[in-house]
């Protein structure tokens, strides 16, 4: 009975090891015993002044910092900074929402000088944060914090900067190209989660390929998605790559054979089909992040990507902070300022008729100026 | 309530024996309620389905690259709506005044299957969906989830209770994914099985050895591979992105079999890790029910005492059991990784392990029943993708949950009374 005893503690203390494995708290610790170590990207060691360097700190969503994306691609912000303005990066990666807020009150904690906070889920944990914490600054991707409903703005000190963007411009452009590429006549799309900066994608591709069909006279199909009902196919999640292929492999069975999922890097399990059934049956649209270059195992499928560079409103952020500059409020990426874009056709080049070229930059001008609205067909 | 309202048919004393004269108040109430249920099934077929109908229901029933086509089945929706939901009313009014007694549990899972059709027939209304696409994901998706129970059947067969599956797979997925990076597929698959097999190496030695509570020492295993795959996926795949990057297996067609239309597609044009499945399935059934291994290792859980005063050593069945059953949830683990990306990411698994739990269960404990289990939560989950793209006003969120409702339901109203093994979970010691 007593080794019982002596082997059940034991077993606890090897769960309460695994549990801090899982949650966030192991990163923590990592990242503030061995900040070189834990984060490849800082500044190169010589030239750390040691405590003096400002700690630029971000918070990801569940997708993780190697999603091949959108966290990756806030990262980077972070990361360039670390490079050029000499800011110590730190990242603590969220494995479930219920680590967004000890994550960003860790770095409150650690004296942080900006927080960056990646996503719309992380919306009311920075508001509750930066509320609490009304001298540090605050940035985060895809939320825009307006005023309560009685009238007095939800961030009292004005200390978050929002970064929203426009990627229906992007995704319309991205729908234009789809819709004249697909030789089946259907195209696909699928999201994470229905939440607005998912669905925008989503919207933006429907509406693209609906120009097209005004177009060029062609009846073009968009499978997975009704921007009239605001229903369509979702994951429900960010992380299972497994859901990726299947429902890719369901659009295909359907007809698609051009898919823009819009998952993080649920997509990458997409991609995999693509490369398994080979670029003919089925060619990807990447999001967030150019992922022609960023997933390089299935590089020939990625027909192009719609990009969100949140890496150069996160960097600018963090550069106003270092300059004492930063201000609240929010920033919109567009078309026209580089927030939003589309990347380079690389490989995929032939499969792009010289005309559907042309029609792509009148098209982008159009948006650009206004003469095309990206929120009808 | 009383007996004569339920008139018993002849018929049905003879089959069912026994089990009629002891048909208790407990029994009635149930066929009430299940009765009910499936007039209220019928009702909701006749009433809101047929009303939002027009036009014919579209199923596809070949992809293009099948050597036979078959024309798509087209079905007038209402039509075929009506005669669903008569189907369902005749069977629920049976059901309530009589009773299926023995017969229970199947009629009511053709009920289900019924109603899963008119759900289909509704979704499809003017519309076309790919039928077989839904049936071969069907099969692929419920390998995991039936292998995952076959893992739990082998472990609590010998009375190890195993709640460490979805650990077992997760690990079983990491460890595929870096050695089939490094050394080929093939050995991908051999670590991953390998990697189950260590796992359950420690459950035994701490459930056999040390006597640790088997629900504790499961908890353990899944929190603790979870930990251990997600800060090496974090420390090592993130830099060496190379290690993360394996070949997948791709369906391998079976010769004349998989030319065979619908069934085909479904069983014989897959990859080795769902053929894995089904010879595992096959075998483990042979050899739990047929050999002389099989019979102490479910005497060993039924009654480890008796076994061990016939000269069975209890401690060296159950670690080998364990390790086995280990070993498919390695190979389960593939699944994810090998069969399907090639690609890790922390807690890809997403609690398919747990669902394979509750497909041994609602299989009970029986490889044949696991795997049909498995196939309603794979067929569930398939039906929910397919139904989001047919634009149905149902919310995705509601889909997203359908397999774990069914979980509920099943594992609840329709097991009922199916029995563990006696010893399952019980630390044995000799005296």
């Amino acid at each position: 009975m007593k080794t019982n005893v002596k082997i059940a503690s034991a077993v606890f203390a090897v769960a309460a090891l695994g549990l801090a494995g899982c949650g966030g708290s192991t990163s923590t610790a990592e990242s503030s015993a061995a900040p070189a170590a834990s984060v490849a990207a800082s500044a190169p060691a010589a030239s750390e002044p040691a405590a003096a360097a400002p700690k630029a700190c971000e918070v990801t969503d569940v997708g993780g910092v190697d999603d091949k994306g959108f966290n990756q691609k806030a990262y980077k912000g972070v990361t360039d900074a670390a490079d050029q303005l000499g800011v110590e990066a730190i990242v603590l990666e969220s494995q479930a929402e219920t680590d967004y807020e000890p994550n960003i009150q860790a770095f409150v904690d650690q004296g942080c000088n900006i927080i960056v906070t990646v996503g719309f889920l992380l919306g009311d944990a920075t508001m509750t944060a930066a509320n609490a914490n009304p001298d540090i600054p605050f940035t985060i991707v895809d939320y825009a914090y307006g005023d309560n409903e009685d009238g007095t703005p939800m961030i009292a000190n004005n200390n978050v900067l929002g970064q929203i963007f426009n990627t229906d411009e992007a995704a319309f452009l991205a729908g234009y190209l789809a819709a004249g590429t697909t030789k089946t006549g259907k195209v696909g799309t699928f999201g994470g989660i229905n939440i607005p900066p998912v669905t925008i994608f989503m919207d933006g591709f429907y509406f693209g390929v609906q120009k097209y069909n005004a177009d060029n006279g062609t009846n073009v199909e968009v499978l997975g998605w009704d921007p009239n009902t605001q229903k369509g196919l979702f994951t429900e999640n960010f992380e299972s790559l497994a859901d990726g292929r299947a429902f890719a492999q369901n659009l295909v069975d359907e007809g698609a054979d051009i898919v823009m999922p819009v998952a993080g890097p649920v997509g990458l399990g997409s991609a995999a089909l693509a490369t398994e059934l080979g670029m003919n049956k089925l060619m990807i649209i990447g999001v967030d992040s150019d992922q022609y270059e960023s997933d390089p195992a299935n590089q020939g499928v990625y027909l192009t990507s719609v990009l969100k560079n949140m890496d150069v409103t996160t960097f600018n952020a963090i550069k106003a902070v270092i300059d004492g500059t930063f201000a609240g409020g929010v920033t919109v990426g567009t078309l026209e300022n580089g927030g939003v874009g589309l990347a380079p056709y690389h490989d995929m080049d032939s499969m792009v008729s010289p005309e559907l070229k042309e029609q792509m930059t009148a098209l982008q001008v159009g948006i650009i100026d206004g003469s095309v609205s990206v929120k009808k067909g | 309530m009383n007996q004569a309202s339920m008139p018993m048919p002849r018929e049905s004393y003879e089959l069912t024996g026994k089990r009629t004269k002891e048909l208790t108040k407990r029994q009635i109430r149930k066929a009430r309620i299940s009765g009910i249920v499936l007039l209220l099934l019928s009702g909701l077929v006749m009433l809101v389905f047929v009303p939002a109908v027009s036009g014919v229901s579209t199923f596809g029933l070949s992809t293009p690259d099948d050597a036979i086509q078959l024309d798509s089945l087209a079905v007038p929706s209402a039509g075929s709506l009506w005669v669903l939901s008569s189907v369902l009313a005749f069977l629920g009014a049976t059901q309530f005044f009589r009773g299926f007694q023995g017969k229970t549990t199947i009629i009511l899972g053709i009920s289900f299957g019924v109603f899963a059709i008119a759900l289909m027939v509704w979704a499809a209304s003017g519309q076309e969906f790919s039928l077989i696409s839904m049936l071969v994901a069907t099969v692929s998706r419920s390998t995991p989830i039936a292998l995952g129970a076959l893992s739990g059947i082998l472990c609590e067969r010998s009375g190890v209770v195993n709640i460490g599956i979805e650990g077992m797979l997760l690990g079983g997925a990491f460890t595929g994914v870096v050695m089939g990076s490094l050394l080929g597929g093939w050995i991908g698959l051999l670590s991953a099985t390998l990697t189950g097999g260590v796992l359950a190496l420690l459950l035994a030695v701490l459930a056999v050895k040390f006597r640790v509570d088997q629900i504790i020492i499961g908890v353990v295993i899944n929190i603790l591979v979870l930990g251990l795959t997600s800060f090496l996926t974090a420390q090592v795949l993130v830099k060496k992105p190379e290690l993360n990057d394996a070949p997948i297996f791709a369906a391998v067609k079976i010769p004349v079999l998989g030319d065979i239309p619908i069934i085909g597609p479904m069983f014989f044009d897959q990859t080795i890790i769902v053929y894995g499945m089904f010879i595992l399935i096959g075998s483990v059934t042979y050899l739990l029910f047929r050999t002389r291994w099989g019979l102490r290792t479910r005497a060993v859980g039924e009654n480890p005492k008796a076994a061990d005063s016939l000269g069975v050593s209890v401690a060296k069945v159950r670690y080998l059991a364990v390790i086995y059953g280990g070993m498919v949830g390695g190979f389960a683990g593939a699944w994810f990784t090998l069969g399907s990306v090639g690609r890790f990411d922390e807690n890809m698994t997403g609690g398919r392990g747990f669902i394979g739990l509750a497909a041994m269960i609602f299989g009970a404990w029986n490889p044949i029943g696991a795997f049909l289990a498995a196939l309603i939560f794979g067929f569930s989950e398939s039906l929910q993708q397919k139904f989001a793209l047919l634009n149905i006003p149902i919310p995705s969120e509601f889909l997203a949950m359908a397999p774990y409702l069914v979980t509920i339901v099943v594992v609840a109203g329709v097991v009922g009374r199916v029995r563990p093994p006696a010893a399952d979970g019980q630390p044995y010691e000799k005296q």
